[in-house]
């Protein structure tokens, strides 16, 4: 390990990554609501929900 | 004299603020610092919408800075937690609706004009049946231009132990000892099978993070702007991946027990109308612990008697049924938590004392253990003395259930080890026992063999 990087919170990097992450989900949500959408179209009840919290 | 206001160990992070006892009573202080947050927090109506959900811990507020600290802005009175878990003790069903709960407060915020800054398991204790948000200074105003402040630590500290139990073994809930703060993504990356690189959500969130952070660990990030869209599109990837984990579905050892010890002649209903008296002829007792509770077939007879309840046991899928079956049913006053008694989750943390020890968090009125002394006793090889001293250290009041040597189940695990158990009788149990707790009762099992005990510690 690089002596350095013992002195550099590990968590550094991680807003860089959001900005990547968030680009390719802008994408990839794109297409997942116009599939949705279509799917919506011919059927409905979608979306349960069944974590503790109220809806 | 020693001073009457006594600092939380575990809450040092933070600099809005801090908890604290005084006189028995657990306080919250909010610092001069946060007070524009906090004021925020509270007037945008946030506070509110959280705790008409159930989702955040409700508080009273004082107006005045009890400690007399300079830095003091407000004393906060939270409800009080009965008893507090860590995720380690957590089931993978409470840890997933834990992170889900968790996702929820950020997206909420966001619609508020506030963002989580904190996205940790240590933040979320269980109240009145369910999990709930206990953090009342994790809320700040929302700066469009930053991203999740607590991304990486929710990546951590939830999706990284989700994962590895989704695709290991439930039994990974135990990592989070090891690493506190959250299981770091490196690690993760490489514990994860190599399938995981082609799922996008977890590539994106594990792997590429992975990645992305080691090579750029010590660069200064420069200001990225970060729109509410692309906030709430990352809050969407997490809750769909975390959707779709699941308990892995072996069946544990003990998860079908009850199907067999329902056909023995009846012996749980006897057990039951032993135990359900005894109660009855004890209205004081109002917290207990089922150690070995397996499904909580007992807890919740303790629990319908408006017992405060933890059901304690070390087999993790029976925890998880117990927190399906509490959720299903809106069951109030049972806890489900894994526990392991040959091994009590140690204290940890700073100075050791930071998080406390299951033992040191555990005082109650009643203790009960049920058809688990032979596993304690052969299975485990701890002695009744050592035993009766741990009971005697939990509860002033004991349910016991003697298992004799003959019992079909004590010879089932003693074919698979050697018989050194010379001192294990009904006799010796009794005598080193007594050391500790005087017998109130003791009542046979129906014909089973078995026989309940119902004790009282000495020098009560």
């Amino acid at each position: 390990m690089l002596h350095h990087l013992l002195y550099i919170d590990p968590g550094s990097g991680s807003y860089l990554v959001q900005v990547l992450v968030a680009a390719v989900l802008g994408v990839a949500f794109f297409f997942r609501n116009i599939k949705n959408a279509v799917i919506a179209f011919f059927t409905r009840n979608r979306n349960k929900q069944d974590d503790n919290t109220k809806a | 004299m020693s001073n009457p206001i006594k600092r939380n160990p575990s809450s040092y992070r933070d600099p809005s603020g801090y908890i604290f006892e005084k006189d028995g009573v657990l306080f919250r202080q909010v610092n001069k610092c946060f007070k524009e947050d906090f004021e925020f927090f509270i007037q945008s109506g946030l506070y509110d919408s959280l705790v008409n959900q159930e989702l955040l811990l409700p508080h009273q507020t004082i107006e005045e800075c009890i400690t007399g600290d300079e830095n003091g802005y407000l004393t906060l009175l939270p409800e009080r937690i009965n008893f507090i878990s860590y995720a380690w003790e957590w089931s993978f069903d409470m840890l997933k609706d834990a992170a889900l709960l968790t996702l929820r407060l950020a997206k909420e915020s966001i619609q508020y004009g506030l963002s989580l800054k904190d996205a940790t398991p240590h933040n979320i204790q269980w109240h009145n049946g369910k999990l709930i948000f206990i953090d009342t200074l994790s809320f700040e105003k929302y700066n469009e231009a930053t991203p999740w402040i607590a991304y990486r630590q929710f990546c951590e500290s939830f999706l990284a132990p989700l994962l590895l139990m989704h695709y290991n073994k439930q039994t990974l809930n135990q990592l989070h000892l090891a690493w506190p703060d959250g299981i770091p993504l490196s690690v993760t990356a490489k514990l994860l099978p190599t399938k995981t690189k082609y799922s996008l959500h977890t590539y994106l969130h594990i792997h590429l993070h992975a990645k992305i952070s080691k090579k750029t660990a010590g660069k200064s990030e420069r200001e990225v702007r970060f729109s509410k869209n692309k906030f709430l599109n990352l809050i969407q990837s997490l809750e769909l991946l975390i959707r779709r984990l699941k308990t892995p579905t072996i069946p544990t050892q003990w998860s079908a027990y009850y199907d067999e010890a329902i056909n023995r002649n009846g012996y749980l209903e006897q057990k039951k109308k032993i135990i359900t008296n005894w109660l009855s002829l004890n209205p004081q007792i109002k917290s207990a612990a089922d150690i070995g509770a397996n499904q909580g077939v007992f807890s919740l007879l303790l629990s319908e008697k408006k017992i405060n309840t933890l059901a304690a046991d070390f087999d993790p899928s029976c925890i998880n049924n117990l927190y399906q079956q509490i959720k299903k049913q809106t069951l109030q006053f049972i806890q489900p938590i894994i526990f392991d008694l040959s091994n009590p989750s140690p204290a940890i943390g700073v100075q050791n004392n930071e998080r406390e020890s299951f033992t040191e968090r555990l005082k109650v009125d009643l203790v009960m253990v049920l058809a688990i002394l032979h596993h304690l006793a052969i299975g485990k090889n701890i002695p009744f003395a050592q035993l009766a001293s741990y009971f005697s250290t939990i509860a002033p009041l004991l349910i016991i259930e003697f298992i004799p040597k003959e019992d079909e189940k004590v010879k089932l695990i003693l074919s698979q080890k050697k018989d050194i158990f010379s001192n294990y009788s009904q006799t010796a149990f009794e005598k080193e026992f007594s050391f500790f707790f005087r017998q109130i009762e003791k009542q046979e099992i129906g014909t089973s063999g078995r026989t309940l005990y119902f004790m009282k510690r000495n020098e009560e």
